[in-house]
């Protein structure tokens, strides 16, 4: 008997091949690095449990590129290519709680990138529309989001300056590449009672982080947030 | 002429050209601060090669003259290759604070950047070494060298692309190495020197190295947009202006967020690829958003007739005061590139006058006067927030030049300032305690002359030295709440008003109330901001200088001190260079020191450093300081350091070749002299800028000449009379000599940079004049050396 059983695990670790050990190992320190992200996030002052929550779940190191895949979870935003970056976990999740965002609510992104902020929206249970300027990002996104389990995520190839506006309109709006103002398109576009989070100022490096929201009424006023550096926000096809 | 001179000279010359150009194409490459500390910490170079003659000096004497000419031979070959090798190494400063390997590629730029530095240091100290009897003609020969060096830095920035120029170097140093084939050199530097004349030659009709701009910079990034295109691009030793047309780009500063027109096509106007502003299509063309501007709420109090654009730029002020009915507009920008860009084609606008000149020198010669003088945001916010500028000095933003602007006003004319508003508010909390400061020091009442309005982005700051009327302040309010934007201060408020946009705390109500209720009111204000908001003066003009202890508490508060490298990165860089620079002088210079010198020769070396560190520390802080003044009179910092290096070193040459005819019985007396001259300058000198600021170019630039000339001619002696007095014609000592003298020069730069920024240049200039005075005493007290 017990030779049938010692066979029986002898065959079964015969199939786990140590290239799947080592992946699992490697998952599974990703899932460390991860919870240990959102718990430095968390002393830093987000709490909204769906925010954090979606943070977990979503993993991060499978929208950087491959050489950066072991900083993937360093607080810092990374390179993604063609001049873009890949914003850092606090400041999507930052974003993110500010948007106050639900299952359920309608929200668009522009300046997709790698996907990562929309699928973070995904995961938290948004109906989520993202635009990206670049092309090729724009179907690196795509693929990404359809491997991954976000087959939801309604992405565009197009100008984030014109919003979207046949899904129009949005209870929030966020804005993960810097523009040098904002969009008349995009308030237009924002639900009264909505929110729209965006780094306003000078295109290229250091911008303040805004707060948009627009009263039931339809008033619209800001709140300055915090310094923040983004790409740019790109107006027109390529 | 003696062969060793003329080398010295030419290297000298090929090295300064190599190193003023190094600064302007690093600052492309990556950005201002990073130049600033790179090259600052490369320059080590020069001790460097100190400490390693000193270390073989003596044993190796004989070599000497073989050493000599293979110095100068490598040097034009390392000037060739290093800005090549360094633009290859694929650094990323922006990744320096999360990826540690990145040191190790800033340690690998600056040993390639240093060579040509060291290099040339190795060819002065060598040929001090075989010319030990008459040091003033080959010390005279490298500051006269330098001297030429400065100037043709500048001219080669109108000739030729910076990538070009930077190879010119290597030319006019292989030249020197030329020079020295007439003595007696070993038989294979003859093939090398042609041949390094030969390849600079080719390199600079064809350079080797491209221009690198970093893909965090502005430029690339709009570049990259979808149908841009180059449409104009110019060098010039004011920067390199670029203006791209792209259908993306918009520029708009704290456009209100209740406007739904139309945007009108803008071309990007970059400088030394940070974004500069828009050139905004011609005045024919008068952008619609332009009465949805922030800065346009000066034309709420109806027309403005006569209107003066302060640093005009692309014009959008310029299309804007058209816009709203503006019979004459003066637009002054100090870039000609820039103001070609944005004034039209002939016939042009008859209304519009485009006068190439820095602001203050237009506002200290001018006759004419204005209803309305306004200056608008330069560029954007992003260099404002970063702190980038924080190590710049800009006269445009003290207290004196405001002052200035408001003695443009006809009666009843309004100066209206445009900032960038930061998070937390810095730059325009400055301003409104300045532009208030300005008007009580002219007799005005603060409290009935100002305005302060802003957006969800930009500040604007309105001063009427008449006062502002009820209905004035009427219009104001009733202009801003249609356009949604907030008003935080205007005579007869009582409380913050702001309900469009959001800050903390009423940071601008605040500061406007306690800046107009008297000079002791607005100074307590200044010293309880957790940033050092204090107006600027011309005696210390950094007005984007911001940093104090307390605002790391600031940020510290908001949990997120990663955001301090964005927001004051240039004084990070000066505290990060001083720093390398002492750990990189204790390990190659004093820890050689005590290797190679036994005890009984160390007391003799302290001293000897001493002196030789003094010395060049005091040179250095005198030049930072001058240079610094001389920036207000002639108008940029560009013309400043081109004439204050050439005047300084030209001086100080002639200077050093007149010690070697004169035998100096009382070898401290220059020194003295010196302390005496540098302190007067300290207390008369930015006086008599203010005094002659109203004159023609040619005559400012012939009054500094004339001013510096005692100086510099003084400060050519201390180092030739140190090596008489303290090292005689001992190889090794004339080596640490220099070590100690190239080492205090490169920590003097950090170091007198602080003073300048926290204490200002009078008080830099006092400070250079007691370290003069130590050194002399240390001369006075010293005996020289023996026979070797």
């Amino acid at each position: 008997m017990w030779l049938r059983v010692v066979g029986l695990g002898g065959g079964l670790l015969a199939l786990v091949s140590p290239a799947t050990r080592g992946q699992a190992a490697v998952e599974a320190r990703f899932r460390t690095e991860r919870l240990a992200m959102v718990s430095a996030i968390e002393v830093y002052g987000v709490r909204d449990r769906l925010t954090l929550d979606a943070l977990r779940r979503v993993p991060r190191h499978e929208f950087v590129p491959d050489e950066y895949r072991t900083d993937a979870y360093g607080d810092h935003p990374l390179p993604i290519g063609y001049g873009q970056t890949i914003s850092q976990p606090y400041i999507v999740a930052y974003m993110t709680e500010m948007l106050r965002v639900a299952p359920g609510m309608k929200v668009l992104e522009v300046g997709t990138g790698s996907g990562y902020q929309a699928a973070v929206l995904a995961s938290v249970g948004c109906d989520v529309y993202t635009v990206e300027i670049f092309q090729a990002l724009a179907e690196s996104a795509e693929a990404r989001l359809q491997r991954l389990g976000y087959a939801g995520v309604r992405l565009r190839h197009a100008d984030g300056h014109f919003g979207w506006p046949e899904a129009a309109p949005f209870d929030a709006v966020i804005v993960t590449a810097a523009a040098g103002y904002v969009p008349p398109a995009l308030i237009s576009q924002l639900k009264p009672g909505g929110r729209m989070v965006i780094p306003v100022g000078s295109v290229y490096g250091v911008q303040n982080l805004i707060l948009v929201q627009k009263s039931a009424e339809g008033a619209v006023t800001t709140e300055n947030l915090l310094p923040v550096r983004f790409v740019p926000m790109l107006s027109g096809l390529r | 002429m003696p062969a060793r001179p003329v080398a010295v000279a030419l290297v000298a010359a090929g090295t300064l050209v190599y190193e003023v150009l190094l600064v302007r194409l690093f600052a492309i490459a990556q950005f201002h601060h990073f130049a600033y500390m790179a090259i600052g910490v490369a320059m080590l170079g020069f001790g460097v090669s100190g400490s390693a003659l000193a270390l073989v000096g003596k044993p190796g004497a004989a070599r000497n003259p073989a050493r000599l000419a293979w110095s100068a031979t490598l040097t034009p070959i390392a000037l060739l290759l290093s800005p090549a090798l360094a633009t290859r190494i694929p650094l990323d400063a922006t990744q320096l604070a999360v990826h540690p390997h990145q040191w190790l590629l800033v340690v690998l730029l600056y040993a390639v950047l240093a060579l040509p530095f060291a290099g040339a240091a190795l060819v002065t100290l060598l040929a001090l070494a075989l010319e030990a009897q008459r040091p003033g003609l080959t010390y005279g020969a490298s500051f006269l060298g330098s001297g030429v060096g400065a100037l043709l830095s500048i001219a080669l920035l109108w000739l030729l692309p910076l990538p070009q120029a930077l190879s010119f170097s290597a030319l006019i140093a292989a030249f020197g190495a030329i020079a020295l084939l007439r003595t007696d050199v070993p038989r294979a530097v003859p093939v090398f020197a042609w041949t390094a004349l030969i390849a600079a030659a080719a390199v600079t009709a064809r350079p080797i190295s491209r221009l690198h701009v970093s893909p965090y910079k502005g430029l690339p990034q709009v570049e990259a947009f979808p149908g841009a295109r180059r449409v104009a691009e110019s060098w010039s030793p004011l920067g390199w202006v670029v203006a791209v047309d792209a259908p993306a780009f918009r520029f708009a500063p704290g456009l209100s967020l209740t406007y739904e027109g139309e945007f009108p096509p803008q071309t990007a106007l970059f400088l030394d690829g940070e974004l500069s502003g828009t050139v905004a299509g011609g005045q024919a063309m008068v952008p619609a958003f332009a009465d949805w501007l922030p800065s346009s709420v000066a034309y709420a109090l109806g027309t403005r007739e006569r209107v003066a654009v302060i640093a005009a730029g692309g014009g959008l002020e310029v299309s804007n005061a058209l816009g709203h009915g503006a019979g004459q507009v003066t637009a002054v920008e100090l870039l000609p590139e820039v103001a070609r860009l944005a004034a039209p084609p002939p016939p042009g606008d008859a209304r519009v006058r485009w006068i190439v000149q820095d602001g203050r020198s237009f506002a200290a010669r001018t006759t004419d006067r204005y209803d309305l003088v306004t200056i608008g945001p330069e560029g954007g916010p992003g260099n404002t927030i970063a702190g980038v500028r924080a190590l710049s000095e800009d006269f445009l933003h003290t207290t004196d030049a405001y002052r200035a602007y408001l003695r443009l006003l006809r009666d009843g004319g309004v100066l209206a300032i445009t900032r960038w508003l930061s998070v937390p508010p810095r730059e325009p909390v400055r301003v409104v305690l300045a532009v208030a400061d300005a008007l009580r020091r002219d007799g005005h009442a603060p409290d009935q002359a100002l305005v302060v309005a802003h957006s969800w982005a930009t500040v604007t700051v309105l001063a009427k030295p008449n006062g502002f009327t009820a209905s004035e302040v009427a219009s104001i309010r009733a202009w801003t709440a249609q356009r949604q934007l907030d008003v935080d201060w205007y005579p007869g408020v009582t409380a913050p008003t702001a309900q469009f946009h959001r800050l903390d705390q009423p940071v601008l109500f605040l500061a406007a109330r306690q800046s107009t209720a008297g000079e002791d009111s607005s100074r307590g204000f200044a010293r309880r901001y957790p940033f050092d908001v204090a107006p600027r003066s011309d005696a210390r003009p950094y007005p984007h200088h911001f940093l104090r202890p307390a605002a790391l508490q600031v940020f510290l508060a908001r949990g997120r001190g990663e955001w301090l490298p964005f927001s004051e990165w240039g004084v990070l860089a000066l505290f990060a260079t001083l720093a390398q620079s002492l750990v990189a002088a204790f390990a190659f210079l004093i820890v050689p020191a005590l290797v190679a010198v036994p005890p009984h020769g160390r007391p003799g070396l302290l001293r000897l450093a001493s002196y030789f560190g003094l010395i060049g520390f005091a040179y250095l802080a005198a030049e930072l300081a001058i240079i610094q003044q001389l920036s207000l009179l002639l108008g940029h910092p560009v013309y400043a350091v081109g004439l204050v290096l050439a005047g300084l070193l030209v001086g100080s040459g002639l200077g050093s070749i007149w010690s070697d005819r004169q035998a100096l019985k009382k070898p401290w007396l220059p020194l003295a002299l010196l302390a005496t001259v540098s302190a007067l300058l300290g207390a008369l000198l930015l006086h008599a800028v203010h005094a002659v600021q109203a004159t023609p170019l040619p005559a400012r630039a012939g009054a500094a000449l004339a001013a510096l000339a005692p100086l510099a001619f003084l400060m050519g002696l201390p180092f030739v009379t140190g090596l008489r007095r303290l090292a005689g014609t001992d190889g090794a000592r004339i080596a640490w000599a220099w070590a100690a003298n190239g080492f205090a020069s490169v920590v003097a730069a950090p170091v007198a940079a602080l003073i300048a920024l926290e204490a200002g240049s009078q008080t830099l200039l006092l400070a250079a004049a007691g370290v003069y005075g130590v050194a002399a005493l240390l001369l006075r007290s010293a005996h020289q050396p023996g026979p070797s």
